[in-house]
C-alpha cells in the first residue's frame, strides 16, 4: 500500500505525529485556527480520531479538540 | 467602538492619573490567577477559556506605590475575529497601559509566543513576560534559560507559578521598575521574506504620510492589511481614498498569487518559524508529547455515548448534591422565620406596622431567604465543575448535539452557567466567534430556570406536590430546556440566519478543584442574591404588602392589588392564573423571587407553615400552581437579565427577547392549562 505523505487531518490515524502544511477556508475560520497555533509549520500528535465524536489533536502540552468541517481543511505532512 | 473608524480605545482611568499595568495573554493562560494575586481581589478563575470577559481592575500596592491593574479577556491572536479579542486589541492599541504585563502559558510556549509577537508588532515596548504555569511545564519535562529568553526576546521574563504564588513578589517589583521607567526594553520583532518585507515596507511607505502614523504603528497596520484585517482595511481607506487603497490590494493579490496562498497565512507561518528559531535558543528541554491520563479520560467524556451518559450523570448528581444538602436547611430557615415572625407579632402593638413587619417583611423577604442554602450550593456545584476543567469537555461532547437546534457546542457553556444566573451566563456568550451564534444563545438563555426560578419551582412543587416534588419540578426544569433548545431552533431558521462556524475548543488539562476556592467565588456570587433580598425583594414585598392591605385589606376586592391584577385577570385567566398570580408575576419582573414573596405576603408567615400551605391548596389547584411555576420560569427574563442582553446585544434583542418570552410562555401557559383540564387534572 502507498503511504500518503500529504493528508487532510481527518485521514490521519490515531498517535500519529505530523506538520501542518496550510489551513483551507474562509478568512474567519482560517484566523481562529492561526491564532490557535494550527499553522503551517506547527507540529501536532493525532490523540483522538472523529471516529466516533470529535478530533482531539496535541500540539505541545496544549488540546484541542476539532470538528469534522476543520479537520478536513487542515492539511499534514505525516512524519515516519 | 469609537467613532469615525478610530480603532483605539482610550481608558477613563487614563486621566485618574494611576499607572496602568495591563494582563494580556491567551484565554486560560492564569490571567486573573495572576490579577488576583497582584491586586489581591477575587475575581473568578475558572478552568475554561473564557472566563473574564470584561476588563476587570483592581489596585496594585506595592510599597507605598498604587498601580491600576486591568485584567483583559484572552485572546489568541489579536485580529478581529471575536468581541473579546477586538477588546483587547483596541485597549491595547490605545497606548492605554504603562505597562502591558504579557502572561503566557510556559507548557504551550509556541502558540502563547504569537500574541506576544502581535503585541511587540504593535509597537508596545514596556512589556514585561510571566512565564506562568512553570510547574507544569517542570511536569512535563520542559525547562528554559530564563536569562537568555530575556537578552533574546528583549524583555524581561519572570517565571510564575501564579496558583502557588510563586514568582508574584518578583513581578511586582518589576512592574514598579517598569512603570517608574527603571527598565529598558528592545522588544524582537519577526522578520519575514524578502517579498513581503518589500510590501511591508512599500505601504508603510505609504501610511507614513498620513496622520495615521502619528497613532499607530505603521509596520503593525501594514502587515494587518496584508493579511486583509477588516477593522484595518476601513480605518486605512478613510485616510488613503478608495483609489491608493485599491493599489495597495491589487499588489496584495499578487502577493498572494505568488505565494499561491492567503497571506495570514503565509505571515502566520513565518511568525511561527520564527519563533521556533528563537525558542531553539533558549529552551533547554522542548518536552515530549504523549498521551497522559487526562487523553484518556477526554477520549471518554468527548464520546458521543459514553460522554453524553457523563454528563447526564455529572448534572444528575450536582442537583442531588445540591438539594439533598440544601432542602433540610432549606426547611429549617424557612421554621425558624416562621417561628420568629409568631414570635415578635404580639409584641408589635401598632396593627399597622404588626402587619408590615411580620406579613410584609418577614413574610416576604423570609420566604425568599430561606432558599439562600439551595442557591450558595448550586453555586458551589457550579464552580466546582468550573475549576475541574469538565466545562470544556461537556461543551465538546454537546457539539453534535446543539448542532441539531443549530447552535454550537460552545453555546452550552453559558446555557451551563445559566443555571446559577442568566446575567453572567449571558455575558458569556461573548466568546463566542459567530454573531449569529452569539445573538441566539444569547436570546435562548433567559428560558434556563437560574437559581431565583429554582427557588420560585421548589416552593410552589413542595407546597403543592409534596410526594412528587422532585419529579415534577425536573419536568419543568426540562420542559424549559427543551423549550430553550426548541426556539434556539425556531429563531435560527426564521429570525437570525447565518452559516454554521467551526468547531475548535481547546481542552484545558483537568485539575483538582479547590474546596477553598470553590466556596470563595460561590459566596462572592450568591451575595447577590442576599443584596437582591435585602433591596428588590425588600421592596416588593413592602409594595405587595402595601397594595395588599389598601385602602381595604385584601378578600374586600377593594385593595389596590386586587384591582391591579383584576386589569390583567382576563388574560391570565386563559391559563387558569387568577388576580394574585397576575401581580404576583408583575413584582416578579423585577425579580424571579418576588412571585414567592408575593404569596408569603398575601397569606402571612402569621400561619404555621401547614396553615400556608393548607390555604394556598385551597387557592389555586395543583394544575394551577403547576402552570404558575411554568410561566414564571418562561415569562420576561428578570430586570438584570434585560440589561445583560441590552448591553451585549443592543436595543434590538432585548426588546425581541422580552415579547418572544412572554408570548411563548402566554402559548405554553394556555396550552399546559387546557391540556390538563382536558386531563382531568
Ligand atoms: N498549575 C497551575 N495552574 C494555574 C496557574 N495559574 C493559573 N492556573 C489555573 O489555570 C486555570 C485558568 O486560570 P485563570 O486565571 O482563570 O485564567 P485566565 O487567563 O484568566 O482565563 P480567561 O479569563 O478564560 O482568559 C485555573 O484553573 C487556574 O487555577 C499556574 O501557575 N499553575
Ligand atoms: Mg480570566
Amino acid at each position: 500500500m502507498v503511504i500518503l505523505m500529504y493528508v487532510r487531518l481527518s485521514q490521519m490515524r490515531e498517535g500519529e505525529r505530523g506538520t501542518v502544511v496550510d489551513v483551507r477556508g474562509g478568512h474567519r475560520a482560517r484566523q481562529r485556527l492561526l491564532g490557535m497555533g494550527i499553522a503551517p509549520g506547527t507540529k501536532i500528535v493525532v490523540i483522538k480520531t472523529g471516529f466516533p465524536g470529535p478530533y482531539i489533536i496535541a500540539l505541545g502540552s496544549t488540546r484541542l479538540a476539532l470538528g469534522r468541517g476543520i479537520a478536513e481543511r487542515i492539511i499534514v505532512r505525516r512524519e515516519q | 467602538m469609537n467613532e469615525c473608524h478610530d480603532l483605539k480605545y482610550i481608558s477613563k482611568n487614563k486621566k485618574q492619573g494611576l499607572r496602568v499595568i495591563a494582563l494580556a495573554g491567551n484565554p486560560n493562560v492564569g490571567k486573573t490567577t495572576i490579577f488576583n494575586g497582584l491586586t489581591g481581589l477575587r475575581q473568578h478563575v475558572g478552568n475554561w477559556p473564557g472566563v473574564t470577559v470584561e476588563k476587570k481592575e483592581g489596585i496594585l500596592k506595592y510599597h507605598d506605590k498604587e498601580f491600576l491593574v486591568i485584567d483583559l479577556p484572552g485572546t489568541y491572536s489579536l485580529t478581529a475575529s471575536s468581541i473579546d479579542e477586538l477588546i483587547a486589541r483596541n485597549f491595547l492599541l490605545g497606548s492605554n497601559a504603562d505597562v502591558v504585563v504579557d502572561i503566557v502559558d510556559s507548557s504551550s510556549l509556541m502558540r502563547n509566543l504569537f500574541l506576544t509577537m502581535e503585541i511587540f508588532e504593535m509597537g508596545i515596548k514596556n512589556v514585561i513576560i510571566a512565564l506562568n504555569k512553570i510547574d507544569i511545564a517542570k511536569k512535563r519535562g520542559i525547562s528554559f534559560d530564563v536569562k537568555k529568553m530575556e537578552k533574546v526576546i528583549g524583555v524581561p521574563v519572570i517565571p510564575t507559578n501564579a496558583k502557588s504564588g510563586e514568582g508574584v513578589e518578583e513581578l511586582k517589583a518589576m512592574i514598579s521598575g517598569m512603570a517608574e521607567g527603571k527598565a529598558t526594553t528592545n522588544p524582537i520583532t519577526p522578520i519575514y521574506d524578502e517579498p513581503i518585507e518589500q510590501e511591508i515596507g512599500h505601504i508603510s511607505g505609504v501610511l507614513s504620510e498620513t496622520p495615521l502614523a502619528q497613532w499607530y504603528n505603521v509596520r503593525w497596520l501594514a502587515i494587518k492589511l496584508l493579511t486583509r484585517d477588516q477593522e484595518v482595511i476601513k480605518l486605512v481607506l478613510n485616510y488613503l481614498g478608495p483609489k491608493k487603497m485599491d493599489e495597495i490590494l491589487i499588489h496584495i493579490s499578487e502577493l498572494e498569487r505568488y505565494y499561491k496562498h492567503p497571506l495570514d497565512i503565509v505571515i502566520a507561518n513565518q511568525k511561527y518559524e520564527f519563533i521556533d528559531k528563537l525558542m531553539h535558543q533558549f529552551v533547554i528541554h522542548f518536552g515530549e508529547v504523549h498521551e497522559t491520563f487526562s487523553d484518556c479520560m477526554d477520549k471518554i467524556l468527548t464520546h458521543p455515548l459514553y460522554g453524553i451518559f457523563t454528563l447526564l450523570g455529572v448534572f444528575y448528581l450536582l442537583f442531588k448534591f445540591v438539594f439533598t444538602i440544601g432542602t433540610p436547611l432549606q426547611e429549617f430557615l424557612d421554621n425558624t422565620f416562621v417561628s420568629f415572625g409568631q414570635l415578635i407579632a404580639p409584641h408589635i402593638g401598632n396593627e399597622t406596622l404588626r402587619g408590615l413587619i411580620v406579613n410584609g417583611i418577614i413574610g416576604g423577604v423570609g420566604s425568599v431567604l430561606s432558599f439562600f442554602p439551595l442557591v450558595f450550593l448550586l453555586f458551589v456545584a457550579m464552580s466546582i465543575l468550573e475549576d475541574s476543567g469538565y466545562m470544556a469537555r461537556a461543551a465538546t461532547v454537546m457539539e453534535k448535539i446543539m448542532r441539531i437546534f443549530g447552535l454550537p457546542g460552545k453555546s452550552f457553556i453559558p446555557m451551563v452557567l445559566a443555571f446559577g444566573c442568566n446575567v453572567p451566563a449571558i455575558m458569556s456568550t461573548r466568546t463566542l466567534e459567530d454573531e449569529r451564534d452569539r445573538i441566539l444563545t444569547m436570546l435562548v438563555n433567559p428560558l434556563v430556570p437560574c437559581s431565583a426560578r429554582m427557588v420560585v419551582i421548589t416552593f410552589l412543587t413542595g407546597v403543592f406536590f409534596s410526594k412528587h416534588k422532585a419529579l415534577v419540578a425536573v419536568g419543568i426544569y426540562a420542559i424549559s430546556l427543551f423549550l430553550a433548545l426548541l426556539s434556539a431552533l425556531i429563531l435560527g431558521k426564521f429570525v437570525i440566519k447565518g452559516e454554521e462556524s467551526p468547531f475548535v475548543m481547546e481542552l484545558p488539562e483537568y485539575a483538582i478543584p479547590s474546596w477553598k476556592i470553590a466556596l470563595i467565588h460561590s459566596w462572592e456570587r450568591s451575595k447577590e442574591f442576599l443584596r437582591k433580598a435585602g433591596t428588590v425583594i425588600l421592596f416588593g414585598s413592602i409594595a405587595i404588602w402595601y397594595l395588599s392591605s389598601y385602602p381595604q385589606a385584601m378578600g374586600s376586592g377593594l385593595s389596590y392589588a386586587e384591582k391591579l391584577g383584576k386589569v390583567f385577570e382576563p388574560f391570565t385567566m386563559l391559563m387558569g392564573l387568577d388576580w394574585k398570580a397576575a401581580v404576583s408575576l408583575i413584582f416578579g419582573i423585577i425579580a424571579k423571587e418576588n412571585v414567592i414573596a408575593t404569596y408569603g405576603v398575601i397569606y402571612g408567615i402569621g400561619e404555621n407553615e401547614e396553615a400556608l400551605i393548607m390555604l394556598m391548596r385551597v387557592a389555586m389547584t395543583s394544575l394551577q400552581a403547576f402552570v404558575l411555576a411554568l410561566v414564571t420560569t418562561l415569562y420576561i427574563p428578570c430586570i438584570a437579565t434585560i440589561g445583560a442582553i441590552r448591553a451585549e446585544g443592543g436595543n434590538k434583542w432585548a426588546t425581541v427577547a422580552v415579547i418572544y418570552n412572554l408570548l411563548l410562555s402566554s402559548i405554553i401557559g394556555v396550552l399546559v392549562y387546557n391540556i390538563g383540564l382536558f386531563l382531568g387534572l
